[in-house]
């Protein structure tokens, strides 16, 4: 094993082995570095009750000094590791054709040198960076075995597509970002290539339809997210039927993303695959907002994944001149014209640049697809520039995609922005001002008096998309934001992936953040937005990863395949529910009610889970076919009475609860008032099918309650889940338990 | 079919999990090292719904804090803007006539109450927090972690800083009490201190390192009777994989005091603050009590640092009995004339008399060591000063934790002449704020007892701790020295000899004294 000194902090010649101390002041003897070393250098002194280090073992991950509760670990010296091994793209003097620029490991040689750099971690960061966790760990260690079916064995488990993934994701941003080698400052072993080696290698398994089951299902657009949907809908036993407008299926993997990067031949392999299996492509339908509700009428679940395929336009004059183009027509008409078959010379013509020599197009933005852009210019034989108004340390774009563009001649200005476009007619000069940015969170400052004007015949729009606006109304509350907020994930927090510094392959951006952020959209993509309708994602989330859209559509897929909604005049099929009932309780009585109504769907065949509303996220949202809500009334006995405060925030807050039955139910002393009403306005809003409450006042919940207590409130609600009032019928004809 | 289903939605819950492969914890020699120390279950106070209602409230800790805060910043401003006369003015009668009499009893029984409850590190914790009892999620301040170097001194740098400031407080006749400005001033200085590290440094560094109580009310407090927040099952805290006790929860902070009740085998380093007990999510702590000295007593884990702590903790009330004396007034007045030094305390005799009453008793269990001890006490470990081992520590730190109770009662004791004449002073000084009162009433020239009398409960008091500490050293001698003894009878009869004697030796100066305050 190479010895590094990069990550000493005296530098200099290298160190046999990193210096560990624990602090026996702090450390409590908690096991929480024992039971998380990589390498098990950490074990107990069970004398003295603390952790004790053998350095001989140590490789300097620093994996225990991230996930020391009490940071009673220190670790100097370098890291341990062999140096990465990557492989170069393909060097070309001028970039020609979309033969793949990025290569794959050329054998086992390489592959396996690679696969001795991954620690195994035993609570591996690298997972949680990973939106759709795959068992990273796993599938290395099966690598290294040279068991390619079972690597894909483990990776098949929670991916779809790790021939795309591979390919095109972001791994900086995520798996290798969040590798505890990148965490400790040294580079992470190279899992995408890993991963591209084994799908290269090994044909993705196709899917395999599961036994029939009663349960329709239309899929609206065909890109990553619906890819994940009808996976696992499909090998379910469902019928999936899916609606794309364009007339392949595949959606921003197909046309979004040039053959250089992702060849079509991966591109198109799953809904190759899915169409064989059994799944129904309409190609070329497009779906209106308005037609949602006829196919809701047509299946008993609608997974709404169109996208977002509208391009961001930039606050300059001059936009509407020719020779203004946007990102996607202008990749659509590239990717066609550099295909086999295609004729570059008639798109240059029909961009109106024939006849000029290496025309310059200026491309706003930096992210990746203006670098899809770019470069697919470079091979129309144009001279590219790119602008982007962020500083490049906080620039999202791939890391190597950005080194890549460079190398293929490609100009690159960050703290660069668009002032105005001028010209006759046509755009020729292109306005530029300087920009600075101190901050990621930060947006940056234009510098009004650093302009600079520059020649132009081209301009691409490439800032990012959005989605359709026309699909607002059926899909409310989207796009959800994406940072998140609250207390980080205690699972997230523990293996030490929020903790130190932020990963270098990441720029500024900590990757357990980032993780967060994407681990709640995959999350609320469980939730439906309307009764029977969920959206995954771009459409849910604006612009994301391909794996980030693959692993949400296999959450909604999941919570499809749970919820079991059917459409109007099919029935449900029976089966015990699991009940979330989740409170607000100051005096102890709403608790105690809770409880007692928990009891009682428990006796009634029911999977129970009680918790103060604190403790109630997306994902015990999510997880539960019903939810009862119950608060204690705030208010000064005639005045303000309502719910208590922290329910009110708390229901204001909450995610959309399409369709999901709700029971409510409030404590009370003098009068309960409006909380009830108030509580149940608000559910309706988010979707709730509010299906019975309840006011429980001191005789209900007494000694000797009355059959208006939580037992006969919970069987208010288990009539209604016994199919006695048709869903979304019930919280029109309330019954009031209770006074 | 429907089967498969379920599996497979449970499996995404936390699709992570299938990844997830944790070393097994150690288990090794748990029952028997924790047997001794852990609570029974039967004395748990938050098993009854009251006491458990009332420590999930966020406004607990608040609530407690909340009128040592009034009473605080009525003590600072009484003491800046009143009367010049110390009996009467509010700020130095509270301070000086009652508080540190109450805080030594109440650490005597309930263990670190005052911690949970004191305006210093009250006042600074909300600020860190950015609020008064709401869980927030963003500290105000740089939150660094205490250096590494000063860390490792443990409960060294708390005995230097009492060192320090009783030093301050006897060199300006503040808690005399003389100008009540003084008063004022030095807790303006503590509050500020406090503050400065609560923004620097995370958590409570300032009370488990720097406070100039932590030590005393640590140690002494071990005497007390609640055990503090405990795990209530072992083995649910050892498979509980987010320990949000230590990192913070939804509803609790994590401990600000560097505790885990997993491993908690005495109260020395529990603040009673209840946030383990809000933060657990599976509900498996509690408050537990305890017999009186069990943490004296049951430990396993001995630190040299509390052991020295002890030790110097001992010579400086040796040095307050020594100073009530006429040969300490002439020793003092000899050094201040030829050191040249103001007045009274010299640094010298003041350091002098706290470092031989410390290094006699050190001194002493050396001896016992070097006489009682067998081959097995024959070990060393290298190491820093926390982790090293010897034959002297073997015997040092044991016997240090059995002088606990001496250490304890002589404090105590020493606070009991202002206690007892002048503590009615706090009457007329309440109503001299509002105007009225002088020295001329009665209750300012009331004394509760007589110097003869104050003279008898001094050394029944100190008694009593040495009868403590005998059966204290009597156990701790049993269970950790004999074992590594060639002369185990002489083991008990010297250790438990040598604690009698330090109890002796502190009602002679009682006697001495004749309830001089």
């Amino acid at each position: 094993m190479t010895v590094l000194d990069e990550a000493s902090p005296q530098g200099g010649s290298p160190v046999a082995h990193p210096q560990v101390s624990v602090l026996t002041d702090r450390c409590a003897g908690c096991q929480e570095c024992v039971i998380r070393c990589p390498t098990g250098a950490l074990t107990m002194d069970t004398t003295r009750w603390v952790a004790e280090a053998d350095e001989a073992a140590c490789v300097g991950c620093r994996q225990c000094v991230r996930t020391c509760p009490f940071s009673a670990i220190v670790v100097s010296g370098p890291v341990a590791v062999a140096e990465r091994h990557d492989v170069p793209p393909v060097s070309m003097p001028e970039p020609v054709g979309v033969s793949e620029v990025r290569g794959g490991f050329s054998g086992w040689a390489e592959a396996l040198a690679e696969a001795d750099r991954c620690l195994s971690c035993p609570d591996p960061t690298c997972v949680r960076g990973c939106p759709t966790h795959n068992d990273i760990p796993g599938f290395i260690a099966a690598l290294k075995r040279q068991d390619l079916e079972g690597a894909h064995d483990i990776l098949s488990r929670t991916t779809v597509m790790p021939d795309i993934c591979s390919r095109v994701c972001n791994q900086a941003a995520q798996c290798e970002g969040a590798c505890t080698w990148s965490l400790a400052g040294a580079a992470p072993v190279a899992i995408g290539r890993l991963e591209r080696f084994v799908a290269d290698h090994e044909p993705v398994p196709v899917p395999r339809p599961g036994e029939p089951i009663d349960l329709s299902v239309a899929i609206v657009g065909s890109g990553p997210a619906a890819v994940g949907a009808a996976f696992d809908l499909l090998r379910a036993g469902a019928r999936v039927t899916v609606y794309e407008k364009d007339p392949v299926p595949g959606g921003l993997i197909r046309w979004g993303i040039p053959d250089f990067t992702l060849p079509a031949e991966v591109a198109s392999r799953p809904w190759r695959d899915l169409e064989a299996a059994g799944v129904e492509v309409r190609t070329g339908h497009e779906v209106r907002p308005e037609e949602l509700s006829e196919l809701a009428r047509d299946h008993d679940a609608v997974v709404l994944a169109n996208g977002a395929g509208v391009s961001m336009r930039p606050r300059a004059e001059g936009l509407d001149l020719a020779g203004v183009v946007d990102a996607t027509s202008f990749l659509k008409a590239a990717n066609e014209a550099l295909a086999p078959g295609g004729d570059p010379r008639a798109l240059v013509g029909e961009l109106g640049l024939s006849g000029r020599v290496m025309p310059r197009v200026l491309v706003l933005g930096a992210g990746n697809t203006a670098m899809d852009v770019a470069r697919s210019a470079r091979r129309l034989s144009m001279s590219p520039l790119c602008i982007d108004w962020m500083d490049e340390r906080f620039a999202l774009a791939r890391p190597d995609e950005l080194e890549e563009a460079r190398h293929e001649g490609v100009e690159i200005r960050f703290c660069t922005t668009l002032r105005r476009l001028e010209g006759e007619r046509r755009v020729e000069r292109a306005e530029l001002a300087a920009t600075v940015q101190r901050r990621a969170d930060r947006p940056p400052s234009v510098l009004e008096a650093e302009t600079e004007t520059i020649p132009v015949d081209l301009v691409v729009m490439a800032m990012g998309y959005r989605a359709d606006q026309a699909f607002a109304p059926v899909a409310p509350g989207t796009p959800l934001p994406r940072a998140a907020t609250g207390l980080p994930d205690r699972r997230f927090t523990a293996s030490g992936i929020l903790a130190g510094p932020a990963s270098p392959a990441a720029f500024s951006y900590p990757v357990g953040r980032l993780a967060l952020g994407r681990e709640r959209g995959v999350t609320l993509a469980a939730l439906a937005v309307q009764d029977r309708t969920w959206v995954v994602g771009d459409a849910l989330v604006g612009p994301s990863t391909v794996v980030e859209a693959m692993a949400q559509g296999r959450r909604a897929a999941a919570a499809i395949l749970r919820a079991r909604p059917a459409r109007p005049g099919r029935s449900r099929p029976s089966r015990s529910q699991v009940v979330l009932v989740c409170y607000e309780s100051r005096g102890g009585r709403t608790e105690k009610a809770a409880e007692a109504l928990a009891a009682e769907f428990s006796d009634a065949g029911h999977r129970v889970r009680t918790l103060p509303i604190g403790r109630v996220g997306p994902l015990e949202l999510a997880n539960a076919d019903v939810i009862v809500i119950g608060t204690w009334v705030e208010g000064l006995v005639v005045a303000k009475v309502g719910p208590a405060k922290a329910m009110a925030d708390w229901l204001a807050a909450l995610p959309r609860l399409g369709g999901k039955t709700v029971g409510i139910f409030c404590t009370f002393s003098v009068a309960p008032r409006g909380t009830l009403p108030a509580m149940r306005r608000v559910l309706q809003d988010k979707g709730a099918d509010v299906v019975a409450q309840a006011a429980f006042g001191p005789g209900e919940l007494g000694a000797r309650p009355t059959s208006f207590g939580p037992a006969g409130f919970a069987a208010e609600i288990a009539s209604r889940l016994a199919g006695e009032v048709a869903p979304g019928l019930a919280g029109r004809q309330l019954r009031t338990v209770g006074r | 079919m429907e089967a498969g289903v379920e599996e497979r939605v449970a499996a995404l819950d936390d699709p992570a999990s299938v990844a997830v492969r944790l070393r097994p914890p150690e288990r090794h020699g748990l029952e028997e090292r924790f047997a001794a120390s852990d609570p029974s279950p039967g004395l748990e106070l938050t098993a009854h719904p009251r006491v458990a209602r009332l420590l999930k409230n966020r406004k607990f800790q608040f609530l407690l804090i909340l009128p040592n805060q009034i009473v605080f910043w009525t003590v600072i401003f009484v003491g800046l803007l009143g009367t010049a006369i110390p009996g009467l003015n509010f700020g130095a009668a509270i301070t000086w006539y009652v508080w540190f009499c109450l805080v030594f009893v109440m650490m005597v029984v309930v263990g670190r109450a005052w911690c949970a409850m004191c305006p210093f590190g009250g006042f600074a914790e909300w600020i860190q927090r950015r609020s008064f009892f709401r869980r927030t999620q963003k500290a105000l301040g740089l939150g660094r972690k205490f250096p590494e170097p000063l860390a490792k001194l443990g409960f060294m740098l708390p005995v230097v800083s009492f060192l320090l400031l009783t030093w301050i407080e006897e060199f300006f006749n503040i808690a005399g009490p003389g100008n009540p400005a003084d008063t004022s001033f030095m807790v303006i200085g503590i509050v500020t201190s406090a503050l400065v590290f609560f923004l620097v440094f995370e958590r409570r560094t300032f009370c488990r390192y720097i406070c100039p109580l932590s030590t005393l009310i640590g140690t002494v407090g071990s005497m007390g009777s609640v055990a503090g927040f405990r795990t209530r099952d072992r083995e649910v805290c050892l498979s509980c994989r987010t320990k949000d006790c230590m990192r913070g929860g939804e509803e609790g902070y994590g401990c600000p005091w560097y505790t885990w009740p997993g491993s908690a085998d005495s109260n020395l380093y529990c603040g009673l603050c209840s946030e383990c007990y809000k933060a657990c999510p599976e509900g498996n702590v509690g408050l537990f009590l305890q017999k009186p000295l069990t943490s004296v007593v049951a430990p396993r884990r001995r630190r040299v640092d509390v052991a020295w702590g002890i030790a110097f903790l001992w010579g400086l009330v040796l040095y307050q009995q020594f100073n009530a004396t006429n040969a300490f007034a002439a020793l003092d007045n000899w050094l201040n004339s030829g050191l040249h030094f103001p007045h009274y305390p010299d640094p010298v005799d003041y350091l002098g008399i706290i470092v031989v009453g410390a290094l006699a008793f050190a001194g002493l269990a050396a001896l016992i060591a070097r006489a009682v001890a067998g081959p097995a006490a024959d070990f060393a470990r290298p190491g820093r000063f926390l982790e090293r081992a010897s034959r002297f520590r073997a015997f040092f730190v044991p016997m240090s934790y059995g002088l606990i109770p001496v250490v304890g009662a002589d404090y105590f004791a020493r606070q009991l002449p202002k206690f007892f004449q002048h503590a009615p002073r706090v009457v007329p000084a309440v109503a001299h704020i509002a105007g009225f009162s002088s020295t001329r009433s009665s209750l300012y020239r009331f004394s509760i007892m007589t110097n003869g009398w104050i003279v008898v409960v001094q050394v029944a008091i100190v008694s009593i701790g040495a009868l403590a500490a005998a059966w204290a050293t009597w156990r701790i001698a049993t269970n950790e020295l004999v074992p590594i003894s060639e002369h185990k009878v002489a083991a008990r009869v010297a250790t438990v000899g040598l604690a009698l004697a330090c109890g002796a030796a502190a009602a002679v100066l009682y006697v001495i004294m004749h309830a001089a305050d």
